[in-house]
């Protein structure tokens, strides 16, 4: 299948719009994730690819075909959940082969294709069990390996990590990482963790309320977000933001907040250059800091320190301007402690506007 | 296709999908057969209760509208049977929650022997209602019967008392063999609900110092609020309608002392042969039984 | 922190001895609520088993006699061996009738009549199979449009009395010819099994996870496949307690068989062990006879299925 199609699709849940009118092309072999909050409509929108879900508006293509109404088990998709779902009553081996039975595989071609799935998730030693004798992290396998054997056209996945330790999490991401490649089929990913869509996607579709927010590669969400919600969910710990106004000095934007003040640069001036006056939120990511540089005013945050969490590799500094709480990570060249002044030189070509009323981004998009 | 055209299609094809079929396909066997046996009979008698049907002269049905039902409600005979059902049924259920709740409590308790008695105390509800009329009644016998025996034997008594046909003995007796058949059930309904109960609530207790009693009135009680609930709608709906003791034991008898509800239908509709009124009863019984349910859930179920 | 110490190892004391002493009170609790549970459950059941021993002239000892002097077996031989004797002015002679001796030709009724029970019972059981499983699936499972007022519309059709169901059953099945025939029972008990069969598997399939719903119809399942391959085996306590609440409320039923069989080609056990008790004639060993061989095939199935019964009431026992 070269492509999945929505074409102004909504769904509604009785009153409450759970998909507001997604357009959205999903194209061949693509790993995309569908990344927001709880109830942004991720998990609904994956279900109406699966077609577990209904749509109430619009319509669904693959390729050419609108599948608005077909049932699950005709649509050529596989699905990894995120609780597993694998069958109580059915050892590994017939949990992994049950979809190929029920599509009338022969014997002969199940076993080939269930022990290679196996050998690859090597879990081949766990054939003859029941899920209730394995660990989360063998489950997950098991689940994978249900959906792998299927050789889909889609793949689906509905925050298959979010219920396995940490260590373990990172560990995965690299093998689905891996399977995407091998196996060189559409991925569609849902998951609330922003450091999961950076890490595993081609392409990311930020949703927040049923309502897209933006989509673009995992740098331009990052480094070009569009509105506020987008800036604020991408990164951790997330940007830092301060409310003020825009003002001219001298040929050049500046924003104001109280006694703190940022220039911007050049291409940016030209930007802005019509709202001066403007209220505005102004973005600062916490790693777009340094402090080798000249550390101006107009061009630095200074203050005093007022926690230091050390990181392990780095430290967070906790400070505040104008009475707003803002966080900045910095190398450990230098050790800081509570209390300390620090003068800390903003990276000015990453700064981030928003305009207060509408929270768009005034830079770009 | 045109605009319309797409727009009918859709609606139609969301109509008849998949799902929606599907559903209806395995809804269909039970809704079809319980309108056979459950609606038509029910519909059948609401119409039946508008007419004065009266076996002994078939021929003449009139209309009559709500004139059976003015009669039946304006007639002592039935209020006085209104009258033993309450007692009966309160007495019946209250002794079902009181006895239900100690056994649950037992058997919650992890003990040797627990499994022997959890399958033992289901033998009086297994037994046909048959035998346990029969029992009972062989029990309670005047002459011979083991609790004149047993109490005699206790010195409790000097000579035989007439159980059953002592009119002021006869709701509590026939109650006794009610309560006696129906309290296993009651008890799996409160202890399934007792298992459900959080095991951390208790824990957290402890550690803030509540003692076993406690404990008891502030979490077990009100955790059981649905078991309660269940029980005491289902055991009224029971109690109610219940037909088959009033029959084995004193027909109705002695002296109308167990003259109940369903006793009354039972005498109106098939020795009476009167079927309107008959059937204008059962609604009435019905439409009570309906509303108390509704009741019980309104008043428990809010508090929860 | 002295003081605080001390009050706490005291506490530690008190507590240490408490609990030992405790321990004992609540072995005994349990020990003595058990003993007046089996008496007040086993008591009436005993003294019916003895009485079924008794002969004739020593059942109406008085005071009765809890363990038989002299057991016999002639109660139970009449049920199952009896050749018809024919009842004529010697014979009746021969025991008093007014002493209640008498052991009725009615009582080589009692086997065929388990048989009608056991007919209508199995029916009603596999009918019941066949239409709740499916509609329950789909009330638990499928959201579609009707489903709450579909559950609610089939426990309200309990609420009336079933005294109100004789009189338009009664002719129905007149006309149609099946007066005293097992099928009229069968039809009628669907009426009385079906809600509260439809409503325990209801809960218990609402308790399994719906993404083993989504897994299998990704994997491959229509709705039916869902239902039978993966469902069905989950439900099995469910599915075994219903069958067994089925099974028993069609064996023990009485009002309407009364209303519906008129010989012994459809009476059941219940009415024909009714028809001894209303017969002052008959002898009160037959009787309590006729009430074990009544008891024995529900007990042994509820003593047999006794676990099922109690984890098909509980919904949420399976995880994905």
């Amino acid at each position: 299948m070269a492509r999945i199609l929505f074409d102004n699709v909504t769904k509604y849940y009785g009153s409450v719009k759970a998909v507001d009118r997604l357009n959205l092309e999903i194209v061949d072999k693509e790993f995309l994730v569908l990344l927001g909050p709880s109830g942004c409509g991720k998990t609904t929108t994956l279900n109406m690819i699966a077609g577990l879900e209904e749509l109430s508006e619009g319509d669904i293509y693959f390729d050419e075909q609108i599948v608005n109404f077909m049932p699950p088990h005709i649509r050529d998709v596989a699905m990894v959940f995120q609780s597993y779902a694998l069958y109580p009553h059915k050892n590994v081996f017939d949990n992994i082969a049950f979809g190929l039975k029920m599509r009338k595989y022969d014997r002969a071609e199940i076993d080939k294709r269930v022990r290679d799935a196996a050998a690859r998730l090597h879990i081949e030693h766990l054939l003859d069990r029941l899920p209730s004798q394995l660990s989360g992290g063998q489950r997950q396998r098991v689940a994978l390996g249900r959906a792998m054997v299927r050789q889909p056209s889609v793949f689906l996945m509905d925050e298959p990590l979010s219920n396995l330790d940490a260590a373990l999490r990172i560990s995965m991401r690299a093998e689905i990482k891996q399977l995407h490649h091998s196996m060189e089929t559409t991925f569609v990913y849902v998951t609330h963790d922003q450091a999961e869509a950076l890490t595993l996607a081609d392409r990311i579709v930020v949703m927040q309320e049923g309502v897209v927010q933006q989509i673009g590669t995992p740098d331009e969400i990052y480094e070009k977000p569009e509105n506020l919600f987008v800036a604020s969910f991408l990164g951790n710990p997330p940007i830092n933001l301060l409310e003020g106004e825009l003002a001219a000095e001298g040929g050049k934007m500046v924003f104001q907040k109280g006694g703190f003040r940022m220039h911007f640069p050049e291409d940016m001036t030209v930007k802005l250059q019509a709202h001066t006056g403007r209220a505005v939120t102004l973005g600062i990511r916490p790693e777009d800091v340094n402090e080798q540089g000249a550390a101006m005013p107009g061009s630095a945050v200074s203050g005093t320190v007022d926690t230091v969490l050390p990181m392990g590799s780095e430290q967070y500094l906790s400070m505040t301007i104008e009475g707003t709480e803002v966080f900045f990570r910095l190398g450990k060249e230098h050790k800081h402690k509570d209390g300390d002044s620090v003068s800390l030189e903003v990276n000015r070509n990453r700064l981030h506007v928003f305009d207060k009323e509408t929270r768009r981004s005034m830079l770009w998009g | 296709m045109s605009a319309n055209m797409k727009n009918l299609r859709y609606r139609l094809a969301r109509r008849f999908n998949y799902e929606a079929r599907s559903a209806g396909l395995f809804i269909l066997p039970v809704m079809s057969v319980l309108a056979v046996v459950a609606v038509f009979p029910i519909v059948y008698s609401l119409y039946t209760s508008f007419f004065s049907l009266k076996l002994t002269r078939p021929h003449r049905v009139p209309f009559v509208g709500f004139d059976n039902y003015t009669k039946v409600l304006g007639d002592e005979l039935f209020w006085e049977s209104v009258l033993r059902t309450v007692s009966f049924t309160l007495i019946s259920v209250s002794a079902i929650l009181i006895l239900a709740l100690f056994i649950a409590l037992l058997l919650n308790e992890t003990f040797r022997g627990r499994r022997f008695i959890s399958a033992v105390i289901l033998i009086p509800w297994a037994i046909p209602t048959v035998a346990n009329g029969l029992l009972w009644k062989w029990i309670y016998d005047s002459g011979y019967g083991a609790l004149n025996g047993l109490l005699m034997q206790l010195g409790l008594i000097d000579k035989y008392v007439t159980w059953l046909g002592d009119p002021g003995k006869t709701i509590p007796l026939i109650s006794n063999a009610f309560v006696w058949k129906e309290v296993p059930l009651a008890a799996i309904l409160i202890l399934v609900t007792m298992k459900s109960i959080p095991a951390d609530l208790y824990r957290a207790a402890r550690v803030d110092g509540a003692n076993l009693l406690q404990r008891f009135v502030h979490i077990t009680l009100p955790s059981l609020k649905p078991g309660f609930m269940l029980v005491m709608i289902y055991e009224t709906m029971m109690a109610i309608r219940h037909f088959d003791l009033f029959f084995l034991l004193t027909e109705g008898g002695p002296a109308d002392a167990s003259h109940v509800i369903s006793w009354q239908i039972y005498v109106e509709t098939f020795r009476n042969l009167s079927f309107g009124t008959g059937s204008a009863m059962s609604y009435i019984l019905a439409i009570v039984t309906f509303a108390l349910a509704y009741a019980i859930i309104r008043t428990l179920g809010r508090k929860i | 922190m002295s003081a605080q110490s001390t009050l706490f190892s005291e506490r530690a004391e008190k507590w240490r001895f408490k609990s030992r002493f405790s321990e004992r009170t609540r072995n005994a609790v349990i020990f003595s609520s058990s003993l007046i549970l089996l008496v007040y459950v086993l008591a009436p059941v005993a003294w019916l088993l003895s009485s079924s021993f008794q002969s004739e002239a020593e059942i109406v000892s008085v005071p009765p006699h809890w363990i038989p002097h002299e057991p016999t077996l002639e109660n139970f031989d009449a049920i199952f061996f009896q050749e018809f004797e024919e009842v004529t002015y010697d014979t009746r002679r021969k025991v008093d009738p007014a002493a209640g001796g008498y052991i009725p030709s009615t009582a080589k009724d009692l086997v065929p009549s388990m048989w009608n029970s056991f007919i209508v019972s199995v029916s009603v059981v596999i009918l019941n199979l066949l239409v709740g499983i499916p509609a329950a699936y789909a009330m638990a499972k499928i959201r579609f449009w009707g489903r709450q007022a579909s559950v609610y519309t089939i426990l309200t059709t309990r609420v009336i009395p079933d005294i109100a169901l004789v009189v338009p059953f009664f002719l129905v099945i007149k006309n149609l010819g099946l007066l005293d025939h097992v099928l009229s029972l069968i039809i009628t008990y669907l009426a009385v099994t079906i809600p509260f069969t439809v409503f325990i598997l209801v809960s218990y399939f609402e308790s399994l996870p719906d993404e083993l719903d989504k897994a299998a119809r990704v994997d491959g399942c229509s709705r039916f496949q869902t239902m039978t391959q993966v469902f069905l085996p989950l439900a099995l306590p469910s599915i075994v307690a219903v069958m067994l609440f089925a099974f028993l409320t069609s064996w023990n039923e009485f009002l309407l068989a009364l209303m519906f069989t008129q010989t012994i080609a459809s009476q059941t056990l219940p009415i024909v062990v009714a028809s001894f008790t209303s017969d002052f004639t008959i002898s009160f060993s037959f009787i309590n006879a006729a009430g074990v061989v009544a008891i024995i095939p529900p007990v042994i199935l509820a003593l047999f299925f006794e676990r099922y019964i109690v984890s098909g009431l509980t919904a949420g026992a399976v995880k994905g």
